[in-house]
């Protein structure tokens, strides 16, 4: 019953890969179509060889022997151009699918909502995308037409055996039920043990990239010999690992080879005793002895490719569920349209928790930014901040309460209409590998270079960009890159700026930026507030005096409202408190 | 292959001897399988031309002289195949079971170098470079010591029996059955070359194509915050097609391996039967010799192709044995760690005249660089990113040494003290505080052997990451890193600090290992070291003035030298770069006047 299931389910899984390969459905057909005629041709040589030698070299035939020749070297040379030919065609149409299921993957996963990437590891999302789709390529180029190819070469020696003589090709093919089951019994023994070694390699290889990564930290603790002894230990498995592969193979191969040999011995003894009896010739004999040989190379590859295509459908699997993941967060099917947005936003009696079960994290918040004004919002870490601003963006859907920008829920607004609403100054993961200038425009072919320049003197950060080797075209690496945190901060509000975005969204750094970028940040952060809707999750004093409104947050509750002075005077208030260790240093000398 | 690297068969050299014996048992049995095909064609074509009654298949089978002779020749058929299956599995329990073997001596060997080479080794390799050596480069070199060799000495004495009987048979014939086989060879060794090459152009276009992926993922809001899902598409899509068109000329060139083999062992086996042919006509063979020859050819055909395989895998087995002997004669010119021990350390320092370069920098990184820090104090090192605070912290454990000039500890050189006993008494909290992916126990335990559960908890409480830690599920047993959960910026510097004070050290060095946990938590930690009844030297790198300002002493450093020196009252009334780095944390109020 499970099984029938299984089956089931892997015909729908072909039948879904076969959407991607569909269009080549005409090269499909070309491809088997060749697959058939270099069968043939890879057969019907040992054919020729019994004919060379009954009808020719047994009658001193030159002639007909040279006539064989030539037939022979036709057929093998026919056989090299078609199979040329058609592995490339398969590899090419197989290139194409992988390339439009590799895209079709990745816009997938882009698309889904924030929540689906907090629960997925990137790692993961990444093997989808590439790895996954990788071990389709057996599937998708010459797994199924080779399986096809091998099916007719079987098909062909047979029937070349048969009409030779049936007698000795029943004997021949006596041996093929014992190799079935050593095959099968190999496939799963190595299967295993394949997985075992593939467990211990990345054992042992995460072992070495952490203690290269960590090797300052061994060596301050003197922990080299300690570390070493753990490593002899993950080593002496990897190596287990492979010497019990190694026995495996080390039976399955020579077995293979005494088979096939072994099915030639019986060849040579009842052949023998046909031809004696004058029943076989001499050149069926030699043209069995043949066959013997070429009859195990399909099956084997059969098997073999029986294999990989398990994994490959392993592996479509795993594709199929990201590209059967339901978004969550929909636009809806008649958006309402913000005419002439003005940037008025409200947060009404808003609940919201990750799932059913988990606790709350933001507990009924209200609040309301009037257009061009600032919010700003203090609290500890975890207290809801980041929240705020990611339910603002929709990333998340609440579960209570409603949000709204100018009166309209944003529930019924267009995800990217609400989005452009917004420039995002945020602390982490704020830049791409690209240029200066990509990172500012952020792909928008409107935004000019000129228009860039111009933003970025307007805050100047062109002062720093201009020392940049290549100054705007400076290619900017996510990691390692030359440029510090307030610089980075620095090209965010010159990206943000250039948008002209109607709400800024502002995630101030906590840690400080180093001195001489500090006062640029600063300069920055006030040219983006000005006259926009502010929405900061603010560290800065200043950020924070200036706000028309302080909400201050603790444990995903809005505990204080109002503004620096406002709050100031509530004795025992938790801003107060918050000011006095945070920013009192700040404040002395004034 | 240079010498050296055969110091790791040594210990092996009687397996190797023992299946190269087993190699060449196997490929004596093979060549027997031809001759005894051959024998029985002859023996029958014999008896055919003697024999006048014909019998019944049973008879001519189990009853006759002549079924004796073909069930006795089958019957050596059989064991001659035996022989073979049974050496072959004994061949590949020798020789390739010690390629793991060696292997694992070579990784042991690898590893421990890596762990006792110095710090200027990895300053001078990026981490990328020395993880390949340790990981790809190794499985390189076993392919030598493996597959390399078992191909060898198989295609050496396979070709030996086969060729030495086809030379017995019929010279001529062996002649023209050996004549393209050195271009199959050559065939192999270029196409195989060619996938080498091209395949690692794939691989960092694999990289690449990964890397857009894991750009665009992690950074998802970003991408849906500014709407630009399509453009991230368009990069993904462009690479994408790359990797397709890199792929395909791969395809392009493995699409003419298996066919091009196939054809060249074609044509000899053609050569054999036409040539064959001829010499039977010519009554020079007998048809027994064709069939023999063509078996012949079919068992050379492999260990040829290998042939080719193998030299290509040789080259690249020497160009990562290259890469790997830099580790070991790094690790040869190392030298003992002796000197004195620590035992009674007071925790007086002393940078005199002290000058860094790193290795192939043209600029040093420290100069004329003068430093005292007495017992027991709270010591500030300040200064711009890059300015050096970091190397010149790195010096005091000997992770460095000065290029010039001289660090005392306690008035000793410190030089002249064991670099295990220097380290055991510093705590060092480094910049980047890296942890291990293992549980939080032994991350904190990592600074002691044998740490009880006591001594952690200890650490921890001081560390003041003790409450976050029970609040996990799994307490201490979490596990950290990629296969656990992600620790906070905050909770990774406490951590780390938990690491070092499990020690008890007595000189403490926090490399900014302060900035990602709020005043309060710090001031919490640098009261409790105060606490402790044995007074710690304590050095602190940071950018905070409320980190800074309580300390005794207060260097700050510019372009690897001392600027200015003081405490806080008295480097702001110096009104010089420190001054200036205070305003500038307090420009928000000065910005509020304008």
């Amino acid at each position: 019953m499970a099984k029938t299931l299984k089956k089931a389910a892997d015909k729908t899984l072909i039948k879904r890969l076969y959407f991607y390969i569909q269009p080549f459905v005409g090269y499909i057909a070309l491809a088997i179509a060749l697959s058939l005629a270099v069968a043939y041709l890879g057969t019907v040589r040992p054919k020729l060889t019994q004919i060379a030698v009954d009808d020719y070299i047994a009658f001193d035939n030159f002639e007909g022997l040279y006539t064989v020749i030539l037939l022979l070297f036709g057929a093998l040379f026919g056989e090299f151009i078609l199979l040329m030919v058609n592995t490339y065609l398969t590899r090419w149409f197989g290139q194409n699918a992988l390339y439009s299921l590799r895209s079709a993957v990745f816009e997938k996963i882009q698309s889904l909502h924030v929540q689906y990437f907090d629960r997925s590891p990137i790692g993961r999302l990444i093997t989808r995308t590439t790895s996954d789709v990788e071990a389709l390529s057996e599937l998708l180029s010459d797994g199924v037409v080779a399986i096809i190819g091998d099916l007719f070469r079987i098909f062909f020696i047979l029937y070349f055996m048969f009409s030779m003589n049936w007698e000795l090709s029943l004997v021949t093919i006596a041996i093929l039920p014992v190799l079935f089951y050593a095959t099968f019994w190999f496939k799963e023994r190595v299967r295993v043990s394949f997985l075992k070694v593939r467990d211990q390699i990345s054992h042992l290889n995460s072992f070495v990239q952490e203690h290269i990564n960590g090797m300052k930290v061994v060596q301050l603790f003197n922990r080299e010999q300690y570390q070493h002894e753990k490593f002899q230990k993950i080593n002496q498995k990897h190596k287990e690992a492979h010497v019990e592969t190694i026995f495996y193979f080390s039976i399955f191969w020579p077995l293979v080879e005494v088979f096939a040999s072994f099915a030639m011995a019986l060849i040579v003894w009842y052949g023998g005793g046909r031809a004696l009896m004058g029943g076989v010739s001499f050149g069926v004999l030699l043209a069995f002895i043949q066959y013997a040989r070429q009859f195990f190379q399909p099956i084997r590859g059969l098997s073999e490719k029986f294999n990989t295509l398990q994994s490959a459908l392993a592996s479509s699997e795993r594709i199929f569920e990201v590209l059967d993941t339901e978004h969550q967060i929909n636009t809806p099917d008649n958006p309402s349209v913000l005419k002439n947005p003005k940037g008025h936003i409200s947060f009404k009696n808003v609940w919201f928790r990750y799932n059913d079960e988990g606790n709350w994290i933001l507990q009924d918040i209200c609040f309301e930014v009037l257009p061009g004004e600032h919010l700003a919002i203090v609290g500890a870490t975890g207290a809801g901040k980041t929240t705020i601003i990611n339910l603002i963006l929709r990333f998340y859907e609440i579960q209570k309460g409603s949000i709204c920008i100018d009166g309209i829920d944003i529930r019924e607004l267009e995800l990217s209409e609400l989005r452009t609403l917004f420039g995002l100054v945020l602390q982490d993961h704020s830049l791409f590998t690209g240029t200066v200038y990509e990172n500012i425009s952020l792909g928008n072919p409107e935004i000019s270079m000129a228009k860039v320049k111009k933003a970025a003197e307007d805050v100047e950060a062109s002062r720093f960009i201009k020392k940049l080797p290549g100054e705007y075209e400076y290619v900017l690496q996510k990691q390692g890159s030359a440029l510090s945190m307030g610089q980075k901060q620095l090209i965010c509000f010159v990206r943000a700026l250039v948008y002209n975005p109607l709400i800024m969204v502002l995630d101030e750094a906590t840690s400080s930026v180093d001195s001489e970028t500090e006062a640029l940040v600063n300069i920055a952060s006030k040219k983006a507030m000005k006259g926009r809707t502010t929405i900061a999750i603010a560290h800065r004093l200043s950020t924070i005096q200036d706000a028309h409104t302080i909400l201050v947050m603790h444990k995903g509750q809005i505990r204080e409202v109002g503004n620096h002075h406002e709050l100031l005077e509530q004795e025992n208030g938790i801003y107060r408190k918050l000011y006095e260790l945070q920013y009192k240093d700040q404040s002395v000398q004034v | 292959m240079h010498l050296f690297i055969n110091k790791y068969l040594t210990p092996y050299k009687w397996t190797i001897a023992l299946g190269t014996l087993f190699l060449t048992a196997a490929n004596f049995f093979l060549v027997w399988i031809p001759v005894l095909i051959r024998q029985t064609m002859d023996r029958v074509e014999q008896l055919n031309a003697e024999q006048s009654e014909v019998l019944s298949l049973f008879d001519t089978l189990f009853n006759s002289v002549q079924g004796s002779i073909l069930a006795t020749n089958a019957l050596y058929l059989v064991l001659a195949v035996c022989g073979y299956g049974f050496f072959l599995f004994l061949t590949r329990q020798t020789l390739i079971v010690a390629s793991r073997k060696v292997e694992y001596d070579l990784r042991n060997d690898v590893l421990h170098a890596l762990f006792s080479l110095p710090s200027v080794f990895y300053a001078k390799y990026t981490e990328g470079e020395v993880y390949v050596r340790a990981t790809e480069d190794i499985n390189k070199v076993r392919e030598y010591f493996g597959p390399v060799i078992m191909y060898s000495i198989n295609t050496i004495t396979r070709a030996g029996f086969v060729i030495a009987m086809m030379y017995i048979v019929n010279r001529d014939l062996m002649v023209w059955a050996l004549l393209p086989l050195p271009l199959l060879s050559l065939f192999a060794y270029w196409i195989t070359g060619y996938i080498h090459k091209h395949s690692i152009i794939i691989q960092e276009q694999y990289s690449k194509l990964a890397d857009q992926a894991k750009e665009t993922f992690t950074s998802i809001r970003l991408v849906k915050a500014y709407n630009k899902e399509e453009s991230e598409q368009r990069k993904f899509d462009v690479l994408n097609e790359e990797y397709k068109e890199k792929k395909l000329r791969l395809d392009l060139i493995e699409s003419l391996f298996h066919p091009g083999l196939n054809f060249l062992i074609g044509i000899s086996l053609i050569i054999v039967i036409w040539k064959g042919g001829q010499m039977v006509i010519a009554e020079e063979l007998s048809i027994g010799n064709i069939a023999e020859f063509l078996i012949y050819v079919a068992y050379l055909i492999w260990p040829v192709a290998a042939l080719g395989y193998t030299t290509n895998r040789f080259q690249k087995s020497i160009a990562s044995w290259q890469r790997i002997k830099v580790l070991f004669e790094a690790y040869h010119d190392l030298e003992q760690d002796k000197g004195s021990h620590t035992d009674d350390l007071k925790g007086n320092i002393e940078f005199r005249d002290v000058q860094f370069n790193y290795p192939d920098a043209t600029v040093p990184t420290l100069e004329h660089l003068n430093i005292q820090i007495k017992a027991g104090t709270k010591v500030a090192i300040v200064g711009r990113t890059g300015s050096g605070k970091s190397t010149l912290v790195q010096l005091l454990p000997r992770l460095f040494e000065p290029t010039k000039g001289e660090i005392f500890l306690d008035g000793i050189p410190l030089k002249n003290y064991s670099k295990r006993s220097l380290r055991d008494s510093l705590g060092f909290v480094p910049q980047d505080n890296f942890l291990f992916s293992d549980t939080i126990e032994e991350n904190i335990g990592f600074g002691i052997k044998g740490a009880t559960m006591q001594d952690v908890e200890w650490a921890a409480g001081k560390a003041q990451v003790l409450d976050n830690i029970l609040d996990f599920d799994k307490k201490f047993q979490t596990i950290l890193g990629e296969k656990g959960i992600t620790l906070s910026g905050g909770q990774k510097q406490r951590t780390a600090i938990a690491r070092a004070l499990i020690k008890k050290p007595k000189i403490l060095i926090l490399d900014d290992s302060l900035s990602a946990v709020d005043t309060k938590t710090e001031d919490a930690i640098l009261k409790s070291l105060r606490n402790d009844e044995i007074k710690v030297t304590v050095i602190i790198i940071s950018h905070r003035i409320s980190t800074i300002k309580d300390a005794d002493y207060i260097y700050y450093i510019e372009d690897g030298k001392v600027k200015e020196a003081g405490t806080h009252e008295e480097l702001l009334s110096q009104k010089g770069s420190y001054k200036s780095m205070y305003d500038k944390q307090l420009i928000e109020q000065e910005l509020q006047t304008i």
